[in-house]
């Protein structure tokens, strides 16, 4: 990720992937079709196929012939790894970046992490 | 072709509506002057001479209503061109019947009040009550007027201003087919100077040359709209 | 349906609406038909649905010539605000004609509109609000259900419910019963997430004609320090650019890969998408 461009098919995707980490969506559950997607945010069909597609790449999703899509049975395991991985450049180096530009020791930020683990 | 039964149909009712609110306009008309004045002449001899106004409204509305409606429903110029006529052939016999009726159920009413239905101008019909010869005049006014008006609704849809040149041809065609039933053209504002063409009198000549006339206007017509662009702004 | 225009010229009388323009659509889509006021729009529109005949050039759909060709024409329909379908006595008088010309009339449905867009059936069309007949046209270009749908500019005097309103039932309509829509629009903001795909015209001619996420992806708005943006810039496509104060936006158009899209970060330089309307706006040039 270098840039915070998101078009309406990422947004899709970042909804139902948030739905699957938070278990909303579960495993071998079926999730809403194109059409009802796309009616629901006003986009064209096409794109919120787009979204599916993006989302049956990165093994989130599987379709059944006729049926529809349904969530992977191990997709909650494979999102959580995947933002795992990316945890530290996403959330972590932001995070010391920020505290650095505005002055705060990081001995402070690591206090405040150890103060949280602590609850 | 298909048969244009809504576009006859529409055009029928509206024309019968209007009918029946006119009879009963000339009707009051009649009586008061049957109370005020002396009744001897027909009424609706006189009255009905504004219904050819009527004619050439529909024969306009056809063209400035009708045919973008027909082309924006993705018909053809060639289909509604072919239905159009079908309809105004079909629709003027109609109109005529309803002039006719009109003289009949006057002379019931005349009868009645013991008034005589005197005609106060020259018919094919010598009598009101001559039916076939009252439609056959009628029909022939009708069927010019109508095509007259469709002649000149394209002229003015196609060319706005230029429209005016078709005025003159609506003009001759109404001319030739008032000649064939033996009357004169009094336009407004022309009053005075009577236009009319003198056809000897015989009852095949009058529906040859009605028949004529009609078929010339179909074709003017047509020229016109053949291939004619529906306006991007009205007015 | 397939749509191959080539070359295609119109003109009126001196003036020329359409200049040699060249454009095929595969069909089956909602298509945006974009461009500014006498860019060709409804001139473009209007050839494809025979209302006009071409002065020169190739129209074709499903690979037959348009004009007076009923086989072809009946299949096609274009809803224009001057509402040539509608203008015909009431409501019911413009429907009672409409179920009887278009093939796939839907009269059902065209009852559903009526309540959606809160028409009455005896109310007379030419006293009706702009906003009325607006929707009036877009009811009868829906439930006509032709192949080839086209509304051009429809929504004018729509009040934002009844725009909203339309764009569902376009939408679920599409979706229930497919086939190739095109919309001409100056709503682009509201109306661009229904394109699949996106045609601009201006001067007669065509300027983009491109998948809408596609078209998105190619516009970046760079900002960051006034130099930086500028070094990044060069040699690139810049659409337009302003500047505040030290910090400048430049509009770059074109596909950047992501070596350079690192380097722009590594410069401390911020990416970010434009929208559509800023994209159209800076394709179609000069304020008039």
């Amino acid at each position: 990720m270098f840039d915070d461009r998101s078009p309406i098919y990422r947004q899709i995707a970042d909804h139902i992937k948030a739905d699957v980490l938070r278990e909303a969506l579960k495993g071998d559950e079926q999730v809403m079709s194109t059409n009802q997607y796309a009616a629901f945010y006003r986009i064209n069909p096409a794109t919120a196929a787009k979204a599916f597609q993006q989302l049956v790449d990165e093994g989130v999703l599987f379709k059944k012939r006729g049926i529809g899509m349904f969530v992977s049975p191990d997709a909650r395991e494979v999102l959580r790894s995947r933002h795992r991985e990316s945890f530290f450049a996403d959330v972590v180096d932001p995070m010391v970046a920020e505290a650095k530009a505005i002055g705060i020791p990081l001995s402070d930020v690591i206090g405040r992490i150890q103060e949280l683990e602590g609850r | 072709m298909r048969f244009p039964s809504r576009l006859l149909l529409a055009n029928m009712v509206f024309a019968l509506m209007l009918w029946a609110g006119f009879f009963v306009l000339v009707v009051a008309v009649t009586v008061g002057i049957a109370v005020f004045g002396t009744l001897n002449e027909s009424v609706w001899e006189k009255a009905v001479q504004v219904t050819r106004w009527y004619a050439l409204f529909v024969g306009v509305a056809l063209v400035r209503e009708f045919l973008p409606m027909y082309i924006a429903h993705g018909q053809t110029r060639r289909q509604f061109g072919a239905q159009a006529a079908v309809t105004v052939a079909l629709f003027a016999p109609f109109l005529s019947a309803l002039m006719a009726v009109g003289y009949l159920l006057e002379t019931v009413l005349y009868n009645l009040a013991g008034r005589p239905q005197a005609l106060g101008r020259a018919h094919l019909y010598a009598e009101p009550t001559q039916v076939p010869l009252v439609l056959i005049e009628y029909l022939v006014e009708f069927l010019a007027w109508i095509v007259a008006g469709a002649l000149v609704g394209a002229g003015f849809y196609r060319w706005q201003g230029g429209g005016l040149l078709t005025i003159p041809i609506g003009v001759g065609l109404v001319v030739l087919a008032e000649g064939a039933i033996g009357t004169e053209l009094r336009l407004p504002f022309l009053g005075s100077l009577p236009l009319r063409v003198d056809l000897p009198q015989s009852l095949a000549l009058t529906l040859g040359t009605g028949l004529g006339t009609f078929l010339l206007g179909l074709l003017l017509v047509w020229a016109v709209i053949r291939d004619v662009p529906l306006r991007n702004r009205l007015s | 349906m397939r749509i191959d225009v080539e070359d295609l010229v119109l003109r009126y009388g001196d003036v020329t609406a359409l200049d040699r323009l060249t454009l095929s659509l595969e069909g089956g889509k909602i298509y945006g038909l974009l461009g500014r006021n006498g860019s060709g729009k409804t001139s473009l529109l209007s050839v494809l649905a025979a209302f006009r005949k071409e002065s020169a050039g190739t129209v074709r759909i499903d690979g037959q010539p348009v004009f007076e060709n009923a086989g072809l024409t009946r299949r096609v329909s274009l809803i224009r605000d001057v509402g040539e379908t509608i203008d015909i006595g009431t409501v019911e008088d413009a429907l009672y004609f409409a179920e009887w010309l278009r093939p796939n009339w839907d009269a059902e449905y065209a009852r559903t509109l009526l309540d959606t867009f809160g028409l009455t059936p005896k109310a007379k069309v030419k006293s009706m609000s702009k906003g009325q007949r607006s929707a009036m046209g877009v009811l009868v270009g829906l439930a006509g259900r032709a192949p080839l749908t086209m509304f051009d500019e429809s929504y004018l005097g729509m009040d934002p419910p009844s725009r909203y309103a339309f764009y569902d039932a376009l939408l679920a309509d599409y979706m229930a019963h497919p086939r190739t829509i095109i919309l001409s629009t100056h709503l682009i903001e509201e109306v661009s997430s229904l394109f699949e795909e996106v045609v601009i015209i201006d001067h007669g001619r065509l300027v983009v004609h491109e998948e809408t996420q596609t078209l998105l992806s190619r516009g970046t708005a760079v900002t960051g320090p006034a130099e930086q943006v500028d070094t990044f810039t060069h040699g690139l496509t810049v659409l337009g650019a302003k500047q505040l104060g030290p910090t400048k936006s430049a509009m770059l158009y074109g596909d950047l890969d992501d070596a350079r899209r690192r380097k722009a970060v590594e410069a401390g330089l911020e990416l970010g998408p434009i929208a559509m309307q800023d994209l159209f706006i800076h394709l179609t040039g000069e304020p008039k």
